[in-house]
């Protein structure tokens, strides 16, 4: 599984979201997701890669969450 | 006396937090609390360095109590006044309207006291993880900008959730509020509402006498078509603005734009009509206008009677 498969697996298992419709442009707004869903996300994602991320607020899309990842 | 780690940790006398409330939380509220023996807190809101200069230099001029400033993420000037929260010496920092993690290294490495106001356990977790020294769980009972849990299940969850202390927030006024806050789990609450009617708090004498007036039913969250909900006392502004928030006629930037500078028309002018009177669900547990110190003692005395009462369930 490549990263953006994990990310997409964590954001949609959280709120039964349909995996099909999500690519890396795909946006939060899209998901319906806020702020707060946002750093449930970044906790889930430190705990699960054992990362830290501290530049959240620049998370828009499911591709910046891939790029976030990867750079930590 | 109710004395907590809080107290140890902020150098304190009764572990009780003054609410960082924009155009509210001034130098003259926030000396008056510290010198009942809590911790004041300056709101830095969306205010400039020079102004938060000139209320530091006044509260330092009326205590030598510790104190904080609140500061207020979404504000333009958040670089800056994080900046001079380290300048000034400032000992507790207070974050409300996000998450400071841009700010918390530079705040620790200069000693300050980092207190997030956290609305969910993942933000808790987030800023206890960075090295906050503690975290205020805020629920929704309380006014201003508000999240959707509420205190009384928010607070605990918070506890299992961070080994820091942690304060509540958010529909606490009294004794009562306070026991069950020590009760979740909390080893101090942060009151806003309660001291809006304090005598040093300097905002208009309409606004009391709303506070005070003030019933169950009386407080209105409106804003969340924006994402930012605020609770506010029910008035001709509150209700025209909620009634605004359906008309799909109205944009968002005119919505916003409705609401800029109506908090600070209450406080200033305590206008009825034009005026956003921000103020929590406990406006209606809030009885009349005292000294910040009174409020205080008055505060932790009525709560050691409880605990020291709640014995009495034990058989």
């Amino acid at each position: 599984m490549n990263t953006f498969d994990k990310v997409v697996a964590l954001i949609a298992e959280r709120r039964d979201l349909d995996t099909s419709t999500m690519k890396p442009e795909t946006t939060f707004d899209d998901l319906k997701l806020d702020s707060l869903d946002k750093a449930e996300l970044v906790m889930t994602l430190e705990e699960t890669f054992g990362i830290t991320i501290d530049t959240a607020e620049q998370m828009k899309t499911i591709g910046d969450v891939v790029a976030l990842v990867e750079q930590s | 006396m109710i004395k907590t780690e809080l107290c140890d940790l902020l150098d304190i006398t009764y572990p009780i937090l003054q609410g960082g409330m924009a155009w509210v939380a001034d130098a003259s509220l926030a000396a008056a609390v510290s010198n009942g023996g809590g911790l004041g807190i300056i709101g830095a809101m969306n205010a400039n360095v020079e102004w938060l200069e000139v209320q530091v230099a006044r509260l330092r001029s009326q205590t030598s109590k510790p104190f904080g400033v609140n500061v207020m993420l979404l504000s333009p000037f958040a670089d800056e006044v994080a900046r001079a929260v380290v300048q000034l010496g400032v000992p507790v920092v207070t974050t409300g309207a996000g998450t400071p993690l841009k700010y918390m290294k530079d705040w620790l490495d200069a000693g300050i006291k980092v207190l997030p106001v956290v609305p969910s356990v993942a933000v808790a977790k987030m800023v206890a993880k960075r090295g906050a020294t503690a975290v205020i769980a805020e629920g929704g009972e309380s006014g201003g900008h508000v999240g959707d849990l509420t205190t009384m299940v928010l607070t605990p969850q918070i506890c299992d959730a961070v080994s820091i202390p942690v304060l509540a927030a958010g529909g606490i006024a009294d004794g009562r509020g306070m026991a069950a806050a020590l009760m979740l789990g909390a080893v101090g609450v942060q009151m806003g509402t309660r001291f809006l009617v304090a005598y040093e708090c300097q905002v208009h004498p309409n606004y009391k006498k709303r506070v005070i007036q003030a019933q169950d039913i009386d407080t209105i969250a409106t804003g969340r078509r924006l994402g930012h909900p605020i609770r506010s006392l029910k008035s001709p502004f509150s209700m025209e603005y909620a009634n605004l928030e359906y008309d799909s006629a109205i944009s968002n930037e005119e919505l916003e734009a409705k609401g800029s500078g109506a908090l600070r028309i209450a406080v200033m002018e305590g206008d009825e009509k034009r005026g956003c009177f921000m103020a929590g669900q406990c406006a209606a547990l809030v009885h009349k206008e005292q000294p910040a110190s009174e409020i205080i003692r008055e505060v932790c005395e009525e709560a050691e009677i409880l605990l020291k009462r709640a014995c009495q369930w034990i058989n």
